[in-house]
C-alpha cells in the first residue's frame, strides 16, 4: 500500500505543476500568479484545500509529463474556506494550452457546479481560459452536459440563491466570456484580464476592425464603460483580496448545521494513526481482511455502534461519528448475501428516518452467484438494497476502498447513485466484472475456439483490457470519481465532504415499493 | 502625619501615594472634570474635583475640606509657585512638602541664585555685568531670561553683531513666557554634560546630599536618559560639587528635597552652577536606586514627608553611601523618529517590564490626551555597574510595550544601546544634532507574520481540533500549503510564506521560544527576536526594542484609486463650462480641481482622475457642452 501511495504522491506532483515549463515561465513574466498559487491567496490563511479530481484527463489526450498532455484537465476544483465559509472553487490554469476546455474540463467545471449545488455551497470562478478547445469542438460544444451546460447551471445555481462570483484574471474568451457576464458579482485585473465574445483576430476576419484586446475587452472597458465586471483589481493578488471581501458581504445561508449537526468540537482521534492503514489494507484485493480495521482508523475515537453484527456479517453497518458528525457506514466485508443485502437496505432505511448521512466502504466482488441463491431470490433482495440506495435522501459518501463490480457497484452506491462525492484508494479496481471472469464468460459463449491455447490467447487481451481500465487512474482521468486519495487522509476528506454537506437541507424520505 | 492632598496627577502622584499608603498616610486626589477617569484618580483614597491643576485658590480648599495636613505637589504645575507655597504656609493647619515660600523666591530667579551662589562659593558661569562692552564678550555667549526655566527666553550668540537681535528676542520671549524681561549674559559652554546633586535639609539644620545625578542625554532641554552616580566625574569634581550643593542649601536656608543643577563643561572640566530645582525631581528614582543610609535604600518621597512633619533627617553625610548604578529612561507619548511630534489616543495594550522599576500612570485601554504633560511613565534600571545597568535598561525596554499610539520606547532603547551613550561621550547638545535611526521593521515583520499565521493556525482556531476544515494549509494533492500573511507597512505590501508547522518563514528556519500573553519570542537567524503583538482583524501592531510599528493587513477597497487607464475628462451632463484652470502640458496632481462646469443648477468640479499632464484642454469657459463631450484629457505621470 505504502508503494502505491508513493505512486499516487508522484502522479500528483507532476499534475501540481501545470503546463510545461516554458509556459509557467511566460505565465509568471506577465506578472500572473499560477493557478494553485491564486487558490492558495484566495482561501483563508491555513485553510485546506480538498482538490477535487487532480488526476482528470490522464492519458486522456497525452500520457502525463508529455506535452500533449492536460494535467488536471487544466482546470483546478475543489473547496476550501474563504472568510469563514466554504466554497466551490473553479480555476483554470491558463498554462495548460492556454485554458482551453477539452471534454474533460468541461466535465471537471460541471461536476464542481454540481458539488456546489448539492451542497448549496458559493461557486468561485478564477477565470483565465481560451475557452473551447476548437479542435475537439463536437465533444466541447454541442450536447446538453457540454460548455452551455456551466452558463446554465450559473443562472440556475444563482436562481437558488447560491453566489457565484467571478475574477478575470486573464483571457476570458468567447464563451467564456458568459462567466464572469453571468455571475452576481465579478471582478476583472487592469492590464491583464480580458472578456469579449470574439476576440481580435475573430473581429479582423468578421468586420475588418483593428481593435487591440485591451481596448476590445480590457479591465478598463468593462469596469468603465460597459459594466461587465463590478471591480477593477490592480493585479492578482488585489483580486484575489476583492473576491474574499465580496465572500464576506453574502448572507449566511440559513444555518451552518441543516442537518442539525454540531459544529463539531472536542473531537477524539482515532486511536490508531491513520497512516496504519497502509499495513492493515493488503494490496491485492482477492485477500480477505476484517474492514472493521479500516472503520477503526476513520471513526472518533475508534467508536462503532455496530448495527446486526451478528446478521448478514459480509456488510458491517454501524453508526460512528467522524469529526464530530454523525454518520451511518456500510462497509463490505465479503460477498453480498440475500442477509447483507437486507441488513444493508434496513441500515439505509434507519440513517434516513434519523437524517444521518451515510458513508460506503466499497469493496465489493459482487452478490453470491448459484442456483441456491437465484433460486432463494438474492435478485429481490439486491433490489430491495439498490431501492434503499437510490431513493435515499441523506447525504451519501462513497470510498472504493477496494474491487468494485458488477451489482455490488450499485448497492454500494457507486457513482451512478448520486453520493455527494466519491473516491478512490490507490489500490482500487473498478469494472463491471472481474477480468478473469469476463475473459472465461466470453470465452464459453465462443464456439470456435479448439484447444486451451486458442482460448488462453482469446482471454489474454481481455484480461489486459479490464486490467487498463479497472484502474483508479483511468477512472479518475475519465471523472468516474473525485479524485484517487491517498488512503490515511480518507478521514480528513469524509470530515471535509460531511462539513459541506450540511449546508443543504434534507428532503423527507420517500422510497419506491420495495420487492417483498 | 494622617492624611495629605497630593496636587498632581500622573505617575508622580502614584509614586507619592505608594509611600503614603506604607507610612499609612491617607491621600487626596484632585483632578479636572476632564480628567476623573485618569489612574491616579482610582488609586487615591478621597477625591476632590478641582477646576484646573494649577487653580491654587480651590486646591488649598479642598485640602481644607478633605482635612489633609499637607500638599505634595509633586513636579511640574504649582510646584515650584511660590505663590502656592505662600498660600499655604498662611493657612493654618497645612503644610506644604517643599522648601518655604521665600526660598522659592529666592531660587526661582536665576540672577539671584546666581548672587547666593557666589555668596555660598558655589562656582557659576562666568557672565558679562551691564557695562562690559559686548565687543568683549569671548563668543560664544548664552543669553537667557532671568526668571526663566526650560529653555524659554534661551539664545546662543556666536558673533558680536547677532547680540541685539538676540537679546531683543530674548527679552519679548522673556517677557510673554515670565513676565520679566531681566537678561543674563553668560558664557556658553559648547559642550557640557549636566550634572545635578541631590540636597535634603530638615527644619533643624541639618543638610546633606545624595550625591550626584547625570542628566546629559537631553533633547531641547528635556531630559530622555537620567543616570547615578555621574560617568565621567572625577572625585575632585564630585566633591565639588556635592559640597557646593550642601553649602548653598544652608545659605538660602532651604528646607526639604532639592536638587542643585551644574553644567560640567567637558573641554575644561570646569564645573559650573546653574539652578537649584526646589522640588522633587522626576529622575529622583536613579538616587533612591543607588544611595543607602546607613545600608539601606531610602524613600525620598518618605523623608519629604518626614521632614515636613518637621522631624529631624535623622542621618549624617558620613552615613550615606553608594551602590551600583542606575539608569532612568523617560517614556513621553511622542513620535521620536518622526519629527518628535506628540501622539494621542488610546492605549490598546500597555506592558511594562517586570525585571526593572518602573514608575508609570498607562495601563492597557487608557486615553492618552494633548492636555497633559506628554510623560507616561519612566522605566529605572540598577546594575552593580554602569554596564550592567545599561543591559538591564535595554532587557527592560524590549520588555515595554505601548500599542495603540507610539512613544519614545523605541527611541530611548536605541538611545541606551548606541555607543554614545555606552562610552558616555553624550553632551547636552548632541540629541539636538544626532540622527538616531530607527529601528528596521524586517524583523518585527516576521514577528508579526509569524504571530498572525500562528492565530489563525489550528492551535488557536476557534473550532477546535476536530473540525475537518482546520486551517493546518492541508492539501488533498500535495503537500501542505504555507500559509501566506499579506501586510502593509510604510505604503508598501509585504507578503511572507509562513509554515508554523515546519517553523519556517520564507522557507528560513525560525524557532518559536515562546508565544503566550501578546509576547512572541522567536529565534531568527540564531537571535532571538522578542516582540509583544497585538493581532486583530485588520492591523498587527508589534512593539519591538520598544518601538511600535503598524502593520495594516491590506483593505481590498483602501487607496486603489483610478488604476491608471482613461484620463478623459467627460461631461456628465450636459451644460456649461464655467471656468478652465489648467492648459496643455500642465502637471497636474490626482484629484487636483481642473476647471468647473455648471448643469442643472448644480457646480461640478472637474477633478484629475490620477497624477499626470494634462495633455488636451478642448473647451473654454462659457462654452456649451454636449453630454459626454470630451473636456480636458490627463495622461499619466509617475507620480
Amino acid at each position: 500500500m505504502r508503494e502505491l501511495v508513493d505512486d499516487l504522491r508522484e502522479r500528483l506532483a507532476i499534475v501540481r505543476q501545470g503546463g510545461s515549463e516554458s509556459a509557467r515561465a511566460k505565465h509568471t513574466a506577465r506578472g500572473k500568479l499560477l493557478v494553485r498559487d491564486r487558490v492558495d491567496r484566495l482561501l483563508d490563511p491555513g485553510s485546506p484545500f480538498l482538490e477535487l479530481s487532480p488526476l482528470a484527463a490522464t492519458g486522456m489526450y497525452g500520457a502525463l509529463g508529455q506535452d500533449n498532455a492536460v494535467p488536471a484537465a487544466g482546470i483546478v476544483t475543489g473547496i476550501g474556506r474563504v472568510e469563514g465559509r466554504e466554497v466551490v472553487v473553479v480555476a483554470n490554469d491558463a498554462t495548460v494550452k492556454g485554458g482551453t476546455y477539452y471534454p474533460l474540463t468541461v466535465k471537471k467545471h460541471l461536476r464542481a457546479q454540481a458539488i456546489a449545488s448539492d451542497n448549496h455551497l458559493p461557486c468561485i470562478y478564477l477565470v483565465d481560459s481560451g475557452g473551447a478547445f476548437l479542435p475537439m469542438q463536437d465533444d466541447v460544444f454541442p450536447d446538453r452536459e457540454h460548455f452551455g451546460r456551466i452558463f446554465f447551471n450559473q443562472a440556475n445555481l444563482s436562481g437558488r440563491g447560491i453566489p457565484q462570483i467571478a475574477s478575470v484574471m486573464g483571457s476570458c474568451t468567447a464563451g467564456g466570456a458568459y462567466v464572469p457576464a453571468m455571475s452576481d458579482e465579478s471582478v476583472i485585473v487592469a492590464n491583464q484580464g480580458t472578456i469579449f465574445l470574439g476576440g481580435p483576430p475573430l473581429v479582423k476576419a468578421a468586420t475588418g476592425e483593428i481593435v487591440s484586446a485591451e481596448d476590445l475587452g480590457g479591465g478598463d472597458v468593462h469596469a468603465r464603460t460597459s459594466g461587465v465586471v463590478d471591480h477593477l483589481a490592480d493585479d492578482d493578488a488585489h483580486a484575489l483580496r476583492i473576491v474574499r471581501s465580496i465572500v464576506a458581504t453574502l448572507p449566511r445561508a440559513g444555518s451552518r448545521s441543516a442537518l442539525d449537526i454540531p459544529v463539531p468540537s472536542e473531537v477524539e482521534e482515532p486511536h490508531e494513526p491513520p497512516e496504519s492503514l497502509y499495513d492493515v489494507v493488503p494490496t491485492d484485493t482477492r485477500t480477505p481482511y476484517d474492514v472493521r480495521e479500516v472503520i477503526r482508523r476513520i471513526v472518533d475515537g475508534s467508536r462503532m455502534h455496530e448495527f446486526k453484527k451478528l446478521y448478514g456479517e459480509t456488510l458491517v453497518t454501524c453508526f460512528a461519528k467522524i469529526h464530530g458528525y454523525d454518520v451511518g457506514i456500510i462497509a463490505n466485508n465479503g460477498i453480498l448475501f440475500s442477509e447483507s443485502a437486507l441488513k444493508g437496505a434496513h441500515f439505509i432505511e434507519l440513517c434516513n428516518q434519523r437524517g444521518i448521512p451515510l458513508v460506503f466502504l466499497q469493496n465489493i466482488t459482487g452478490f453470491m452467484v448459484g442456483r441456491e441463491y437465484e433460486n432463494r431470490g438474492i435478485a429481490r433482495d439486491g433490489a430491495k438494497l439498490v431501492t434503499a440506495v437510490a431513493c435515499s435522501v441523506v447525504p451519501k459518501f462513497t470510498v472504493v476502498i477496494g474491487g468494485s463490480f458488477g451489482a455490488g457497484n450499485y448497492g454500494m452506491c457507486g457513482r451512478a447513485y448520486d453520493p455527494r462525492f466519491l473516491w478512490m484508494w490507490p489500490n482500487a479496481r473498478i469494472s463491471v466484472m472481474g477480468g478473469e471472469q469476463a475473459a472465461s464468460v466470453l470465452a464459453t459463449v465462443r464456439t470456435d475456439l479448439e484447444d486451451d491455447e486458442q482460448v488462453e490467447a482469446f482471454k489474454a487481451p481481455i484480461r489486459e483490457q479490464y486490467e487498463t481500465q479497472g484502474s483508479p487512474y483511468y477512472s479518475t482521468a475519465r471523472l468516474w470519481d473525485d479524485g484517487v486519495i491517498d488512503p490515511a487522509d480518507t478521514r480528513r476528506v469524509l470530515g471535509m465532504g460531511l462539513a459541506v454537506a450540511a449546508h443543504a437541507p434534507v428532503p423527507a424520505p420517500n422510497y419506491g415499493i420495495f420487492r417483498m | 502625619m494622617q492624611k495629605i492632598l497630593i496636587a498632581n496627577r500622573g505617575e508622580i502622584a502614584l509614586r507619592i501615594m505608594r509611600t503614603a499608603d506604607a507610612l499609612g498616610i491617607r491621600t487626596v486626589a484632585i483632578h479636572t472634570a476632564d480628567d476623573r477617569d485618569a489612574l491616579h484618580v482610582a488609586t487615591a483614597d478621597e477625591v476632590v474635583e478641582v477646576p484646573s491643576y494649577l487653580d491654587v485658590d480651590a486646591i488649598v480648599a479642598a485640602a481644607l475640606s478633605s482635612g489633609a495636613e499637607a500638599i505634595h505637589p509633586g513636579y511640574g504645575f504649582l510646584s515650584e509657585r511660590s505663590a502656592f507655597a505662600r498660600a499655604i504656609e498662611e493657612t493654618e493647619g497645612l503644610a506644604l512638602v517643599g522648601p518655604s515660600a521665600d526660598v522659592m523666591d529666592k531660587m526661582g530667579r536665576k540672577d539671584a541664585a546666581r548672587e547666593i551662589a557666589v555668596a555660598a562659593g558655589v562656582p557659576v558661569v562666568p557672565s558679562y555685568a551691564g557695562d562690559v562692552d559686548p565687543a568683549d564678550f569671548a563668543y560664544p555667549v548664552l543669553v537667557k531670561a532671568a526668571a526663566g526655566g526650560g529653555g524659554k527666553g534661551m539664545r546662543i550668540v556666536r558673533a558680536a553683531e547677532d547680540l541685539d537681535a538676540a537679546l531683543a528676542a530674548a527679552k519679548r520671549e522673556a517677557l510673554t513666557a515670565f513676565g520679566d524681561d531681566t537678561i543674563l549674559i553668560e558664557t556658553y559652554v559648547e559642550r557640557g554634560r549636566h550634572i545635578e546633586v541631590q540636597v535634603f535639609a530638615d527644619e533643624h539644620g541639618n543638610a546633606v546630599h545624595l550625591f550626584e545625578r547625570d542628566c546629559s542625554t537631553q533633547r531641547r532641554h528635556q531630559k530622555v536618559l537620567e543616570e547615578a552616580p555621574a560617568p565621567t566625574i572625577t572625585e575632585a569634581q564630585r566633591a565639588l560639587v556635592t559640597q557646593s550643593s550642601v553649602r548653598l542649601a544652608r545659605e538660602v536656608g532651604y528646607t526639604n528635597a532639592g536638587t542643585v543643577e551644574f553644567l560640567l563643561d567637558s573641554d575644561s572640566g570646569q564645573v559650573y552652577f546653574l539652578e537649584m530645582n526646589t522640588r522633587l525631581q522626576v529622575e529622583h528614582p536613579v538616587t533612591e536606586e543607588i544611595v543607602r543610609v546607613q545600608g539601606r535604600r531610602i524613600d525620598l518621597v518618605e523623608l519629604q514627608l518626614r521632614i515636613t512633619a518637621g522631624e529631624p533627617l535623622g542621618f549624617d553625610q558620613d552615613d550615606v553611601t553608594l551602590e551600583g548604578h542606575a539608569i532612568e529612561a523617560r517614556i513621553y507619548a511622542e513620535d521620536s523618529f518622526g519629527g518628535f511630534l506628540p501622539q494621542a489616543g488610546r492605549a490598546d495594550l500597555v506592558r511594562w517590564s517586570d525585571t526593572a522599576r518602573v514608575d508609570h500612570a498607562l495601563v492597557s485601554g487608557q486615553v492618552v490626551s494633548t492636555r497633559f504633560d506628554p510623560m507616561l511613565g519612566k522605566v529605572i534600571a540598577w546594575g552593580e555597574d554602569r554596564e550592567s545597568a545599561r543591559a538591564r535598561l535595554i532587557e527592560a525596554l524590549d520588555h515595554s510595550a505601548v500599542l495603540g499610539l507610539t512613544t519614545n520606547t523605541g527611541f530611548v532603547r536605541a538611545l541606551a544601546a548606541s555607543d554614545e551613550f555606552r562610552d558616555a561621550t553624550i553632551d547636552t547638545a548632541w540629541l539636538d544634532r544626532a540622527d538616531v535611526p530607527a529601528p528596521p521593521a524586517l524583523v518585527p515583520l516576521k514577528l508579526a507574520a509569524w504571530v498572525s499565521a500562528a492565530l489563525t493556525s489550528p492551535r488557536f482556531a476557534a473550532e477546535g481540533a476536530g473540525d475537518p476544515f482546520a486551517p493546518d494549509g492541508w492539501r488533498s494533492a500535495g503537500p501542505k500549503a504555507p500559509t501566506l500573511v499579506a501586510l502593509e507597512h510604510a505604503g508598501e505590501v509585504h507578503e511572507l510564506e509562513v509554515d508554523v508547522a515546519a517553523s519556517t518563514i520564507d522557507s528560513s528556519p525560525v524557532r518559536e521560544r515562546r508565544l503566550a500573553d501578546h509576547v512572541v519570542v522567536l529565534t531568527i537567524e540564531g537571535r532571538d527576536e522578542l516582540a509583544v503583538v497585538d493581532a486583530q482583524a485588520h492591523r498587527v501592531e508589534v512593539a519591538y526594542q520598544g518601538q511600535r510599528f503598524v502593520f495594516e493587513r491590506p483593505d481590498a477597497f483602501a487607496d486603489h484609486g483610478a488604476a491608471v487607464g482613461d484620463g478623459t475628462l467627460v461631461a456628465p451632463m450636459p451644460g456649461t463650462v464655467l471656468d478652465v484652470l489648467v492648459s496643455v502640458g500642465q502637471q497636474v496632481a490626482g484629484g487636483e480641481t481642473l476647471g468647473a462646469m455648471e448643469a442643472m443648477k448644480m457646480e461640478l468640479a472637474l477633478k484629475a482622475p490620477f497624477a499626470g499632464t494634462v495633455t488636451e484642454v478642448s473647451v473654454v469657459a462659457g462654452q456649451q457642452v454636449a453630454l459626454g463631450a470630451s473636456l480636458i484629457v490627463v495622461a499619466a505621470g509617475d507620480d
